[in-house]
Parts: structure tokens; C-alpha cells; sequence
């Protein structure tokens, strides 16, 4: 039985709005993002600790909700909450952080 | 006896609609019937037919009392087939199989309508998914691409693109996305947006956790800021097969600028100045 062409509905994002980044507090970090991006052929399961480090300073700026990591779909990745800092950048490599 | 029963005859073929043509003939029947007495008890039973005239639905019944005919009654007209059981049964078993397939075809019927007309939304299907999916869901192995384009209303004075023009990812994987907006202009603007998803078919599996859509951004004049979108494709995209050979899914968001009497196809929440994520409002600084 033919169905009839099912019309776009937008639907709201699941956990609201982002905030305006109004000071670019984040800005350091999404320039990291998006250089990985970059050099990985815009692949995203390469530089999801990139994307999980910009989403932590967004939390530590109250530009967004604080949120479990394995809410936000990065149960893979360690917990590296200790060690983002604003001024310098961070050192993904380790296990541990000094 | 013959006596008694034509007058019987007699009384019946003057009601209207029987035919007194056969009266006589009918009358000489009945006499030679009764006449052979002993042959009358064999050939008809009680309340038996005993002749009828083929074609015209001329009858013949013989009420017997004892051993004594009472009456004889001429019945005209044609002979009604009664219904019979097997017949009263098979109308009632497909009456039954009509309703039961009814059933099966109004559940996707149904579907279809209340999608068309957007009966029956509840505020889970409407909300998009339900947030604890994301932390159980497993990754795929189908590489998609995500390209990502930006739109805006004429009139929009903001500077709007994306930053990246695709990504590859995988179903079940959260990826980030950013788009930059810039205000050239002198004065603050508010602007609202709405994206749209092409093939509309993989709109249903394209879950944005969070994104700067249907509320109102407002930028200073001459303020440059990043847009992110954090989104997922639902894994269920691979077990959709009308989904197997599309492997590219394109995202398109529309700036518009937020002014009375604007009417975006909104789903349903719309707040000036504050967020739903943080509870906070919005603060503009300068």
C-alpha cells in the first residue's frame, strides 16, 4: 500500500539551545577541533577528543549543562576532566595528567 | 367431504391474487388425491406439499388430522428459499475475515494519516529521543557523510556559513559541527533559525542533541561567533531499507532575522532571551 510522502518535520534538539559563545572563550579549542578535522579528511572518529575537550570548556564556562560524558555518547574515551585548562593547550597523549 | 373442501377451495381462490383459472383443475385434483385414500397417507405427511404446479408456484398442501384431511390450502406465489445453515454460516465466517482484515490495513493507514496530519504526537516523539538512548547506543560500521550548508533569508543582514562543508562519521557516533555568524553591521540583530534534512527519509534517524535552532541568537554589532551543533545519527539508520543506498545526508540551516509576526514551522518551544539548557538568560556583552 503506497504511503503518502512524509512531509520534514524539524524537531527541537534534545537538550536545547547552545549558548552564545559571546566571548570566544571556547574559540582556542574549536580552532583545534576543526585543524584535526582538517588533517584527518573530516573524520570524525578521529578527533573526538577535540570535540569532548571544546564541550568540557563550554560546561567549565556555563555555556552549557553540566553533563555525564557517557550521556553525551563518549563512554569510549577516558575521563580527562583534570586536565583542560583555558590558557594552555591540552596534552591528549598522556594517560595521566601532571 | 369433497363437498367441504371445495368450498374451502372455493374460499381461498377468491382472495385476490390467486388465479381462478386453475381453480377447477386443482379442484378435480384434490378429488381424485382424496379418493384414493390409502395412497393419501403414503404420499403426503402431515403439512407435506403434495402437488406443485411447476413455474407458477402453485401449491398444493394437505393438513392431515388423524386420518381425516381438514383443509387444503392453495398457496400461490413464489416459493421463498429459506436460507440454510451452511449458507447463514459461510456469510457470518467472511464477515468475520472482512473486519479482521480491516484491521490489519488500518494500522498502517493509520500510521500514515496521523503523520501527515500530526495527530497523536506525544512530546517524546515530538522532543526527538530520549536522551538516555545516547549512552546505550552502539556505534556502526557504515561511514556516512554529513555535508553542511548554510542558508538565509534575503533580508538577514548576518554573515552565516558553515565551517566545515562535510564530515564522515558513523551511526551511533556524537559528532560536533560548527557554523560562524558574523553581525557586520552597527546594531545588535536577533536572529532564529531552522534547518532542514535531505533525504527527508533519514530526517527521522538525524538527532540533535543540542544545536542554536529555534531560539532566538541575538549578536552585537560587529561580533563573530561560532555555532556549534552537537548531533548523532540514530544506529537504526543501517536496518532502514530505503536508507541502504543513501550514505550521504545533507544539513542545511536557515537564518531568519527574529521580528513580529514571523512565523517559523517551530515544534513548539520559543523563548526570547533564555536557554533551556543552562535556565540562565542570555546576557548580551558589550
Amino acid at each position: 500500500m503506497a504511503t503518502p510522502a512524509v512531509r520534514f518535520k524539524p524537531r527541537p534538539p534534545d537538550r536545547g539551545s547552545f549558548p552564545i559563545d559571546h566571548n570566544g572563550v571556547c574559540k582556542n579549542f574549536m580552532n583545534e577541533y576543526m585543524e584535526c578535522l582538517s588533517n584527518n579528511n573530516y573524520d570524525n572518529s578521529k578527533c573526538r577528543e577535540q570535540s569532548k575537550v571544546y564541550l568540557q570548556c563550554r560546561m567549565e564556562n556555563q555555556l552549557m549543562e553540566k553533563e555525564n560524558w557517557k550521556r553525551l555518547g563518549y563512554a569510549d574515551l577516558k575521563e580527562t576532566t583534570d586536565c583542560v585548562s583555558k590558557d594552555k593547550k591540552l596534552d591528549l597523549v598522556k594517560d595521566d595528567c601532571a | 367431504m369433497i363437498i367441504n373442501l371445495t368450498k374451502t377451495f372455493q374460499h381461498i381462490a377468491s382472495r385476490p391474487g390467486t388465479q381462478k383459472l386453475m381453480f377447477r383443475n386443482i379442484s378435480n385434483l384434490v378429488r381424485t388425491t382424496l379418493q384414493q385414500k390409502s395412497k393419501l397417507s403414503t404420499l403426503c405427511q402431515p403439512k407435506t406439499r403434495c402437488w406443485q404446479r411447476p413455474g407458477s408456484g402453485m401449491e398444493i398442501w394437505v393438513q392431515r388430522w388423524g386420518s381425516n384431511v381438514l383443509c387444503v390450502r392453495l398457496a400461490s406465489g413464489r416459493p421463498k428459499k429459506a436460507m440454510s445453515n451452511i449458507d447463514a454460516l459461510i456469510y457470518a465466517i467472511s464477515l468475520v475475515i472482512v473486519w479482521c482484515g480491516m484491521g490489519y490495513v488500518g494500522v498502517p493507514f493509520y500510521k500514515a494519516f496521523c503523520s501527515q496530519f500530526g495527530f497523536g504526537v506525544t512530546p517524546d516523539t515530538l522532543r526527538g529521543h530520549n536522551r538516555e538512548k545516547v549512552e546505550h547506543m552502539e556505534r556502526g560500521d557504515r561511514v556516512l557523510s554529513v555535508g553542511f550548508s548554510a542558508d538565509k533569508d534575503a533580508a538577514f543582514r548576518w554573515n552565516f556559513k558553515p565551517q566545515q562543508t562535510r564530515m564522515n562519521l558513523v551511526p551511533g557516533e556524537t559528532a560536533l559541527a560548527f557554523y560562524t555568524a558574523q553581525n557586520p553591521t552597527d546594531k545588535p540583530i536577533i536572529g532564529i533559525s531552522t534547518y532542514s534534512i535531505y533525504p527527508y527519509k533519514a530526517a527521522q534517524y538525524f538527532n540533535k542533541i543540542q544545536c542554536f535552532c529555534f531560539e532566538e541568537q541575538i549578536l552585537n554589532p560587529h561580533e563573530k561567533v561560532d555555532m556549534p551543533v552537537f548531533f548523532y545519527i540514530d544506529p537504526e539508520y543501517d536496518d532502514d531499507p530505503e536508507l541502504e543506498f543513501e550514505n550521504h545526508i545533507q544539513l542545511c540551516y536557515t537564518f531568519f532575522e527574529a521580528k513580529e509576526g514571523l512565523n517559523l514551522p517551530l515544534p513548539g518551544f520559543s523563548s526570547r532571551g533564555s536557554t533551556p539548557a543552562t535556565g540562565k538568560p542570555a546576557t548580551v556583552s558589550s
